[in-house]
């Protein structure tokens, strides 16, 4: 975000980043229940750390719900993007219900992490589920609509090294272990500080 | 700093006399305009390859010219974002079902809703044909023959290539001589550089990829930024697509386009002959009357609007007495080998494929028919991780952890030809989209032969790849990549649905040209081939024209 | 002695030149390597003692002057070898890749070219009446016509390199690969024949060239505000645009030309 007003950020870019940083927070389209339960898959799917404010991701699934654009496919049984999301969820629910008696969100993390890694086995299978499996629906929306979204975060971006935009200015060193002014460099071990301060330097 | 408050999306752009200026934020180019009564000479479905350079041709032919697209008229320099998600508005993402033993993935990869349909989002790779493939089963021994020469394309494929400024290597390595690419190719980046290593590694050629993104100013285009969000749409317009090449010449010839316009039907009479086209505009059906209409729709689009313009007449839908249209539809395998290198690589950096290798495109020591190329990489963020999902699975904190080597990534994806089947097919369900019209559902499987190249592949890539001592190394073996087949060309109007000039054997005056008319897929992307097609197709009707046959 | 203090000129012109181009080269190269800081260095040093040339008027050789002159050329072939060697090293070896995008041979080799012609100027400078300066066994003016003839058509030859690398996309990128070539065969013409006669077309041609150095460097910013962001985007740009410095090497070499007629015609006088 640092670069934000630099030239690597035209405005449309600075336009709907700023709308996906203040996305509202409260749900739209789903219920306040299946927000929640989709609350604490996210947490599991994307684990994020303490120490800086949290992706809101929950949210952000249900901004794309809000907007309803889907992928351009979808399998035969499975039904459209917002369809799949609420049948989905319903579906996990009324298995945990089954299962445990018990909301997805009420289980302790290691248990949501087996039941998620049943989810994209296929090995849930309450009728529940219809035409659209879980494993399916674990491949094509929950996981893939989690983490799309979340590598599309700024605060991702810096996570894992990506330039992040660029335009009006591209780049110019493209070679092995080049590195422009204007990106961010990688840490190694026992060079940290340096690191620091050239990082520093990148939003100039 | 938005210029135009309408959203482009849902208010058409090409109206009262002019078209958006793409080279210039807020800008307008005149643009002359048909009424709907009037019969123009060609109505084109789409504004793509296909039809984007065919309205070009026709329009500079001399020829009354309407190109509907059902996308919005972008201009890239204030409407793209240097963002994977917010370009998915470049993308056909309208609902379509997919099934069969290999399913197949849409949207973002093949197909392309714009004004200059998927050219604004392709890769811009611009590789010509084996000439053998236009004859692969006479010479070759598998697939169909094309009704073209190989000969007589090298000159269509020239005119493509300058038409498009198109960045190359000075010299070709395979195939026979071409004349010098317009452009000198780009510089390559880190990852390009581990392709290259690895040919070396295994002893075979590697070349730079030539590519339609300009590495010189022209005209109003400036040279690459390098800043490597190609496949989301070029935001410099250094990008040669159709919306920045072909189009601009079409209007200038006195074409129109109509953005935001889907065209459901073709309409026919009573003889037989197609008098234009249903479509749907700012929420209106409305009707255009022409002397003679193209689709050029793709692979998917284009079936589905033969098929659902069925009447009493066809009832099998347009252009399909020989029952072919929407069948024998093609994909090329897209599997990759992907890995970690010491050293930091950032592939996110220039366009994502500077460097590739035909070799196997051209040596036929193989135990499966047809070729492959492959090419260096450079996944977006979200793609990337999409990939470390559907292929090792990943999810929680392992992918949070794998994301992080992000910037140390190569990988080698294949572009390899998949032969023609049958049971591939395009056909309609009973679901309707948001135009009320009929959901295509898309049938897939590989054959044996599909099977045993993918494997080939693999195999030779992960060697170069511990050629190059990249670690980590792991297979992507279920990605889709670009489409053919479904309304192919032929000599034999049983066992094709257009003849060489793209013309349909049962409507004269219905046309098709875009990668559906493809009988074969050859091992190179497309979309040079599609351009040279049309810029054939253009010359073949002027000649029809002055000679009266059309 | 006149002569003399155009050489150094002429060294100068072509050392800042190589200073301003090599200092955004290697910029862009991000000084990896330590050594990748001589040349500026060196042709800064070459542009001093070029400066203090241009002041003085006697008619001696400067002895450190002469030695900074002859470390700037052995720098340069040092350079223009490890420029090579970087080319060759790179995957694929010699191909027009990394031709365009490796080290570029011909700047090292200008960094040279400006220590020849300082050292050269040192040597006129002596004044000697019965034994008249000598360049590579041929009398001085017919040596430096040479060196200048060598030079401005290496430089053109890196032009014709570069530009090529842009697809000659403006016609006026022909420029470079067509007047300079007709100045360094002039020269080389001079090179050929006695002293003593004169030689306006060779002046007039050896004028345009030194023109050419100083629009080219406007050509060149005008091809950097082509690109996108323009100037606003100078820290892309300026690096991955037309070189600004590069051009007024022509003009260094046209002027070491001139001084090389200037010696030549004087020799009708004595």
């Amino acid at each position: 975000m640092a670069k934000r007003n630099s030239l690597s950020w035209n405005d449309k870019t600075r336009e709907i980043i700023d709308k996906r940083l203040n996305v509202p927070r409260e749900p739209r389209f789903l219920t306040p229940v299946e927000f929640a339960v989709l609350e604490a898959i996210a947490d599991r799917i994307i684990p994020q750390p303490d120490d800086r404010p949290r992706v809101p991701l929950a949210a952000l699934v249900d901004d794309r719900l809000v907007a309803d654009v889907g992928d351009g496919y979808r399998s035969a049984g499975s039904p459209r993007l917002r369809e799949a999301w609420r049948q989905g969820l319903a579906a996990l629910e009324t298995e945990m219900q089954a299962r445990y008696d018990r909301s997805f969100t009420q289980l302790d993390p290691s248990t949501q992490d087996l039941v998620l890694k049943q989810m994209q086995k296929g090995e849930l299978d309450h009728a529940a589920w219809g035409t659209m499996t879980a494993k399916e629906f674990f491949k094509s929306r929950l996981a893939h609509d989690i983490a799309t979204l979340y590598y599309a975060h700024p605060a991702a971006w810096s996570e894992m090294g990506f330039g992040g935009p660029a335009a009006p200015r591209g780049y110019v060193r493209m070679g092995y272990n080049e590195r422009d002014s204007w990106e961010a460099a990688e840490a190694s071990e026992g060079k940290e500080d340096q690191a620091r301060k050239d990082n520093a330097r990148v939003g100039r | 700093m938005p210029v135009s408050a309408a959203d482009p999306q849902k208010t058409p752009r090409a109206v009262e006399g002019r078209a958006p200026d793409v080279f210039r934020i807020g800008g307008w180019v005149p643009m002359r305009q048909y009424a709907e009564s009037e019969e123009v000479d060609f109505a084109i479905v789409g504004t793509g390859a296909g039809g984007g350079t065919l309205a070009c041709k026709l329009a500079e032919g001399g020829f009354s010219v309407v190109g509907f697209d059902a996308g919005a008229y972008w201009r890239p320099l204030e409407d793209f974002a240097s963002d994977e998600t917010e370009q998915s508005k470049l993308y056909w993402t309208d609902d379509r079902i997919v099934d069969g033993e290999n399913p197949l993935q849409l949207g973002g990869n093949n197909c392309g809703k714009a004004v200059g349909g998927s050219t604004v989002h392709f890769a811009m790779v611009s590789l010509r044909f084996r000439p053998e493939w236009f004859k692969s089963r006479s010479v070759m021994g598998y697939g169909l023959d094309w009704p073209l020469d190989w000969r007589e394309m090298w000159k269509y494929y020239a005119e493509a290539e300058e038409a498009l400024k198109i960045a190359g290597p000075v010299t070709y390595p395979w195939g026979p001589k071409r004349p010098r690419y317009p452009y000198r190719a780009h510089e390559m980046n880190a990852a390009a550089h581990a392709l290259a290593k690895g040919c070396e590694a295994m002893g075979i050629g590697w070349t730079e990829t030539p590519l339609a993104t300009v590495s010189a100013p022209r005209g109003l285009s400036s040279p690459c930024m390098y800043r490597g969000f190609c496949v989301v749409g070029c935001s410099t317009n250094a990008k040669q697509s159709a919306l920045t090449t072909w189009i601009p010449r079409a209007l200038k010839a006195g074409a129109e386009i109509r953005d935001l316009s889907m065209v459901g039907r073709v309409e026919v009479d009573a003889s037989g002959k197609a008098t234009g086209v249903h479509y749907l505009r700012e929420g209106a059906w409305r009707f255009q009357r022409a002397k003679n209409v193209v689709v050029a729709g793709y692979a998917i689009e284009t079936p589905r609007l033969l098929l659902n313009s069925a009447n009493p007449q066809f009832p099998n839908g347009l252009a399909n007495s020989s029952g072919l249209v929407g069948k024998y539809l093609m994909t090329q395998s897209n599997q990759a080998v992907w890995g970690l290198s010491k050293d930091e690589v950032r592939s996110y950096k220039g366009p994502p494929s500077l460097a590739l290798t035909e070799h196997w495109n051209y040596d036929d020591k193989k135990d499966f028919f047809g070729g492959y190329a492959y090419m260096s990489q450079g996944p977006l963020p979200a793609m990337w991780a999409k990939t470390q999902m559907s292929s090792r699975q990943l999810w929680g904190a392992e992918l949070v952890r794998s994301m992080q080597d992000y910037n140390h990534v190569v990988g080698l994806k294949m572009v390899g030809e998949m032969l023609p089947q049958e049971r591939n097919q395009v056909v309609l369900t009973g679901e309707k989209d948001q135009y009320g019209l009929p959901v295509p559902k898309v049938t897939y499987s590989w054959c044996d032969n599909d099977k045993a190249m993918i494997r080939h592949a693999l195999g030779f890539m992960r060697q170069a790849m511990e050629a190059i001592d990249a670690h980590d190394i792991f297979d992507q073996d279920d990605d889709t990549n670009h489409l053919y087949g479904t309304a192919r060309m032929g000599d034999d109007p049983r066992s094709s649905v257009v003849n060489a000039d793209c013309r349909s054997w049962d409507i004269p005056n219905l046309w098709i040209c875009d990668g559906s008319v493809f009988p074969t897929t050859g091992g190179v992307n497309p979309s040079l081939t599609i351009q040279a097609i049309a810029c054939r197709t253009g010359d073949r009707i002027k000649a029809m024209a002055r000679r009266g046959e059309l | 002695m006149q002569a003399a203090r155009e050489l150094n000129r002429a060294a100068a012109v072509l050392a800042l030149s190589v200073l301003m181009d090599s200092a955004i080269e290697h910029y862009r190269g991000s000084f990896k390597n330590k050594a990748m800081f001589t040349p500026l260095a060196v042709s800064a040093l070459a542009l001093g003692v070029s400066a203090h040339g241009m002041r003085d008027q006697r008619a001696v050789t400067h002895g450190l002057r002469n030695g900074a002159y002859i470390l700037t050329g052995l720098t340069g072939a040092a350079g223009l070898a490890f420029h090579t060697y970087n080319v060759m090293k790179r995957t694929g070896g010699i191909n027009w890749q990394n031709l365009f995008y490796g080290a570029p041979i011909g700047a090292p080799a200008a960094i040279a070219m400006s220590g020849a012609l300082g050292s050269a100027g040192e040597r006129i400078r002596h004044y000697a009446p019965f034994t008249p300066a000598h360049i590579w066994g041929l009398p001085s003016g017919r040596g430096l016509a040479a060196l200048t003839s060598l030079g401005i058509i290496g430089t053109s030859a890196e032009s014709f390199l570069l530009h090529f690398r842009g697809a000659f996309h403006n016609p006026c990128m022909y420029l470079p690969v067509t007047l300079p070539p007709i100045a360094s065969a002039l020269m080389a013409r001079l090179a050929w024949l006695p002293e003593g006669s004169r030689h306006p077309w060779t002046r007039l041609w050896l004028g345009l060239t030194a023109f050419l150095g100083f629009g080219g460097v406007a050509f060149h910013a005008y091809g950097v505000n082509r690109a996108l962001g323009g100037w606003r985007n100078w820290r892309q740009n300026m690096l991955d645009g037309p070189p600004l410095p590069a051009p007024p090497a022509f003009t260094g070499l046209s002027l070491a030309g001139l001084a090389a007629l200037r010696i030549i015609e004087a020799k009708r006088l004595v």
